[in-house]
């Protein structure tokens, strides 16, 4: 649990068009792929969407085996899906055994909902890994712009985002103090059973919260000596621009739609 | 309205950084998010519902699932947490609004990514369970406190 461990958001920094993109334009894009991700119906629409997602990362200059790491936490959920769907399809018997059996249908359903998982977390991982989080809220109030003409806060959101943004690693360092400060005077967060060990993070979090509040109150304070009044005339110091490459990716995007949708209709494998 | 806008910035700030450091058990099915504990706040002040929605929206940015994670988590706590705030008379009830709303919301997300096809239920039952030992085991001692000395922490 030690704090150094923790790279806050997954961006890999690096100088490719990928990472150059308008932020707007990859979280659309990011969720164009994932919808269309789910109109795949055949091993050839896969095959077709793993050659355009290898060419994107290859471009993006981030290193494959950086982008596997992302899959690891998942393995386990990879691993029941595949199990799960590999026995529990009816269809023509392979094997069986007690009250399994393992059948054709079952193995290639199983293999597919793997193939589409793995590209579902490499896809967005691909977001993540390209875009710093603050370019994320930015890209999100973006959208939740038009929002503000039917009541929805979408300038004080935005606010909140980068606010927590900026907070996050002080409050890690927090945590961490507190957690060596309370282990200083007996405290033990790492043994004993779930229930636990789930209690002996009571003296972690109270005093986390008193400082927090704290901290809140400060930055109210801060915010209004220097005359923060929500978003009405703010100006931002790095705007967000739509460029040429923003221009080729949105063409790129929706020839790949085009052909997913081709491809699903297609009598092939 | 500043100062609601720095509480619940901090609320979020503070779940975010909960689930990340507790990042092994905070994500997947086997989860038990120590942070969803924090949904008590929203028994004290309204700022938390923004606040743990944002909260969750960023853990789940920064986390390892992806993009529809965010949506669906968010969600689920949005749920979940404005619905405690309005249960908020019945303290001991209203944390069952997270673990419901969770449990269906994040056992769908798994349900249909995952292709779990007829094990909706078993997802579903899955995610609630860690959810009510976060919300009940860790949070009703949170809450016990925060009952005391909810006004003195400035909450």
């Amino acid at each position: 649990m030690a704090i150094r461990d923790i790279t806050l958001g997954q961006y890999y920094p690096a100088e490719s068009a990928v990472h150059r993109l308008d932020p707007r334009t990859k979280i659309l894009g990011t969720l164009v792929f994932l919808v269309s991700l789910f109109l795949v119906k055949n091993f050839t629409g896969f095959a077709f969407a793993a050659l355009c997602l290898a060419a994107v990362v290859k471009v993006s200059g981030i290193p494959f085996k950086f982008m596997s790491r992302g899959l690891k936490p998942i393995i386990f959920l990879i691993v029941l899906t595949v199990a799960i769907n590999m026995f529990s399809i009816p269809g023509t018997v392979i094997w069986s055994w007690w009250k399994l059996t393992l059948t054709v249908e079952g193995v290639q359903r199983a293999v597919f909902m793997a193939v589409r998982l793995i590209m579902l977390i490499f896809g967005s991982s691909l977001l993540t890994l390209t875009t710093k989080p603050i370019q994320l809220t930015d890209g999100m109030e973006a959208y939740l712009a038009p929002l503000s003409k039917i009541g929805v806060p979408s300038h004080e959101i935005a606010m909140m985002l980068s606010i927590a943004l900026r907070f996050i690693p002080t409050l890690l360092e927090e945590t961490d103090k507190i957690m060596k400060a309370q282990t200083a005077r007996g405290a033990d967060f790492e043994s004993g059973k779930l229930r636990e060990r789930a209690r002996a993070l009571v003296p972690l979090l109270v005093p986390l919260f008193v400082s927090a509040f704290r901290i809140a109150g400060d930055l109210a304070m801060a915010m209004e000596a220097r005359c923060y009044h929500g978003g009405e005339g703010r100006t931002r110091m790095n705007g967000m621009r739509f460029r040429r490459g923003d221009l080729i990716a949105a063409l790129m995007l929706a020839f790949f739609v085009a052909a997913t949708l081709i491809i699903r209709n297609l009598p092939v494998y | 309205m500043t100062k609601n806008i720095a509480k619940t910035a901090i609320i979020a700030a503070l779940y975010a950084a909960l689930t990340l450091l507790l990042a092994p058990i905070s994500y997947g099915t086997m989860q038990i998010r120590v942070s969803e504990a924090l949904c008590v706040l929203a028994l004290f002040t309204p700022a938390a519902v923004p606040g743990l929605t944002l909260g969750c929206l960023l853990a789940n940015l920064i986390g390892p699932f992806g993009i529809h994670d965010v949506i669906f988590g968010t969600l689920a706590t949005l749920i979940g947490v404005g619905g405690i705030w309005l249960l908020r008379k019945k303290p001991y009830a209203a944390p069952l609004c997270n673990v419901i709303s969770n449990g269906l919301i994040v056992g769908f997300e798994l349900w249909y990514f995952f292709g779990l096809e007829d094990h909706f239920w078993l997802a579903a039952a899955w995610v609630a369970l860690g959810e009510l030992i976060a919300c009940y085991v860790l949070g009703v001692p949170l809450m016990k406190f925060l009952e005391k000395n909810h006004t003195k922490i400035g909450l």
